[in-house]
């Protein structure tokens, strides 16, 4: 799951980051002359700096070898359903809203006042995918779902006092 | 009183005065973070207008109360290097007022509650929830608070381009290509106020053209506007406004830690090229909040991505580095004002990590306007950008009068150290959980850390009362003493 992913390399460095700070802060009481200080740290940022451009590499490469944007490929049979969705305030207008385990499904989204966010929920409520429901454009979100059950549409871009009351449903059979 | 002290003490009023104004409000827009934690959590029964209607002044104010003090920061500086204009300065402060009078009053006595990025057509398709006259307010109030901001930077810009021949210069290009050598090189407060004055001007004049086109679609709504284009020009301006506070408010930083350490923090060569990055990154980096918006170019949300993480580079390898390292072994006293300082650094580099995680595409997909936003930009913003304004504060009472630090400071020290990080904390959790950002109620298995969320926004808010209650000992003390010409209080 991308979120525990998210959230454990983010704890990890935000450790890092307050252990360098705790050590500084302890290291600061003693009183040392600054021209060999910079010169020595000078030299460790030049590693520290190059690292750090190299680490930001690998992970934007990593990152960017599939994006959500990126239509699948399907297969030389298989069609996808695709579904129409209108905002609206404040409710989804769907052209279909019951699917299939393995089905590959496009949304189609767009609105007809307001920007809205389409966010599909499981019923765990963790969320799954999302794009913005814009008027006068139309976003694309690729999903198939895996596991059958009822899943949740939830607003995601704020569009005025429903906002939070803005929940659709679909089925996954 | 020697001319040149009461010309510094009039100086210092007017930055007294953006303080004030901004301390203040930043701590009664806390009330209403803590309220909407509070309806989050289902502790607090809160009608939806009322959680949108705080959750819009929350917004605004916060961003409006900290770019001025950050702006009364930089002003602070950077008059000691350039001549700036006090008039244009109260001219601003005065925009500000009327603008924070218009905002308050179209939130609250017309229902106005658009966010503070009034995302084009909402101002004026709202289901009828607020009317004309309220959007009108409001926009045309953050119209007049734009128009201040904007005549403050076009005077930083005019200053420093008369003292340093040309914003360029402002920003060390001569010494970058070599023309001109690195002890000659302009100081870090000139550095970051150039970058400021760029970004600001570019991102006010952005501000303006959406607002203005709102107000046209408010007034009229047969005249309608590109949503895509306004959705690029709310983000230009957001985004950039808003992280232009740390990098006014930075400028404290360079001073204060050369000052208590004895030691220089010059602008050298990689540090110049640190600030042109920050400058570059700054203006185009806004596209990382478009993400989810697929219809927006391919190449532009990959660079979106590619950018923001190379926008952390200059903090986490120049900036920071050099605040580490100046500290280091250095002898420091530590005590209000370098403590907050210190811990503002703090705040901003461990507020990057989760920034640049969230500007990951991929990541974006399912945590984009989540809780996890404002869970990094709390982080970033109130231990980063306010930790610095409240630890210039410190410094300025210390420079500026002989109110002593008490025992309760130190409290409220680790107070908002830990109020801040458990209330980030518990946005992060939140975001994690899948939970959306700008939601007036919350179903059951969302609600636990906005209530811890609230318990840790209420301890913020005591110790900033702290700061505050210092602040104003402070102010009711300095016309009691005389000033010394150079403060020796700090070595
Ligand atoms: C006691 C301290 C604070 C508390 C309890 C608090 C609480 C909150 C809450 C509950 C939200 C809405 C979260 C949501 O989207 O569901 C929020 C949003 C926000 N806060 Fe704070 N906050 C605090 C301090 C600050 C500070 C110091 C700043 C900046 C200087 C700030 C800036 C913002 C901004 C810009 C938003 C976004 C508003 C929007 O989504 O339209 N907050 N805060
Ligand atoms: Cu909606
Ligand atoms: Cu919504």
């Amino acid at each position: 799951m991308v979120q525990m992913v998210a959230s454990i390399v983010s704890l990890f460095f935000m450790s890092v980051i307050t252990a360098i700070f705790v050590f500084v802060a302890a290291k600061s009481q003693e009183r040392r002359e600054y021209k060999p200080i910079k010169k020595k740290w000078y030299k460790a940022r030049t590693f520290y700096g190059v690292t750090l451009v190299i680490a930001m590499l690998v992970v934007t490469i990593y990152t960017l070898r599939e994006l959500p944007y990126d239509q699948p490929v399907y297969g030389a049979e298989t069609e996808p359903t695709i579904v129409d969705v209108e905002a609206v305030q404040f409710g989804w207008i769907m052209s279909e809203t019951e699917f299939s385990v393995g089905e590959p499904i496009e949304f189609h989204v767009t609105s007809s006042d307001v920007t809205h966010g389409f966010g599909i929920y499981d019923k765990d409520k963790n969320l799954l995918a999302q794009t913005q429901a814009m008027p006068e454009y139309t976003n694309e979100v690729y999903i198939t779902f895996d596991k059958p059950g009822t899943y949740e549409i939830l607003c995601l871009e704020y569009c005025g006092l429903a906002h939070h009351a803005m929940i659709g449903k679909i089925e996954v059979k | 009183m020697s001319a040149v002290i009461s010309e510094k003490k009039s100086r210092n009023n007017l930055v007294v005065s953006y303080l004030t104004v901004g301390g203040i409000i930043i701590l009664a827009m806390m009330v209403f973070g803590v309220l909407m934690l509070l309806a989050q959590g289902g502790s607090l029964n809160l009608s939806p207008a009322a959680f949108y209607q705080f959750l819009t002044i929350h917004g605004t104010g916060m961003v409006g109360a900290a770019a001025l003090a950050a702006a009364g920061v930089m002003w602070y500086f950077l008059s000691k290097y350039v001549e700036l204009s006090k008039k244009i300065a109260q001219v601003n402060l005065a925009l500000f007022l009327i603008g924070v009078v218009m905002v308050i009053i179209g939130v609250f006595s017309f229902e106005y509650a658009s966010a503070w990025t009034f995302l084009y057509p909402l101002p004026a398709i709202s289901a009828n929830a607020w009317g004309v006259t309220g959007a009108l307010l409001y926009l045309f109030g953050m119209l007049i608070l734009g128009i201040g901001f904007l005549l403050f930077y076009l005077d930083t810009g005019r200053a420093i381009i008369k003292k340093y021949g040309s914003l360029a210069k402002g920003l060390g290009w001569d010494v970058i290509s070599g023309k001109k050598a690195e002890k000659d090189a302009p100081s870090s407060t000139i550095v970051a106020s150039t970058m400021v004055t760029i970004v600001n001007i570019t991102a006010l004049t952005a501000g303006a053209i959406v607002l203005i086109m709102n107000i046209i679609n408010v007034i009229n709504p047969a005249f309608t506007f590109d949503p895509l284009l306004a959705k690029n020009l709310t983000f230009a301006f957001g985004h950039i406004f808003a992280n232009s506070i740390i990098y006014m408010a930075v400028i404290a930083v360079y001073e204060i830690l050369s000052k208590y350490t004895n030691r220089p923090w010059k602008a050298n060569k990689p540090f110049l090229i640190a600030w042109t990055m920050s400058t570059a990154f700054t203006l185009v980096i806004y596209t990382h909040h478009m993400l989810m918006d697929s219809v927006m170019p391919k190449w532009m949300l990959i660079m979106g991505q590619v950018l923001s993480y190379a926008n952390g580079l200059p903090v986490l390898v120049i900036t920071a580095y050099g605040a580490l390292m100046i500290v280091y072994k250095s002898g420091i006293k530590w005590d209000m004002g370098s403590g907050l300082i210190f811990l503002s650094m703090f705040g901003w580099v461990v507020g990057v990590v989760p920034a640049i995680v969230d500007a990951t595409i991929v990541v974006n997909h399912v945590m984009h306007n989540t809780k996890w936003v404002p869970g990094h930009f709390h982080m970033y913003m109130a231990l980063g950008a306010c930790a610095m304004i409240f630890g210039f504060m410190y410094y300025l009472a210390k420079e500026d009068s002989n109110v002593e630090e008490q025992i309760f400071d130190k409290i409220a020290f680790l107070g908002y150290t830990l109020g801040i990080l458990g209330l980030s904390g518990s946005f992060l959790v939140s975001g994690a959980l899948s939970t959306p950002r700008r939601w007036a109620t919350h179903f059951p298995e969302w609600m636990a850390p906005a209530n811890f969320g609230a318990a840790a926004g209420v301890l913020t808010a005591l110790s900033l009362t702290m700061f505050v209650v210092h602040f104003i000992r402070y102010l009711s003390n300095r016309n009691k003493v005389e000033m010394s010409p150079e403060s020796k209080k700090l070595a």
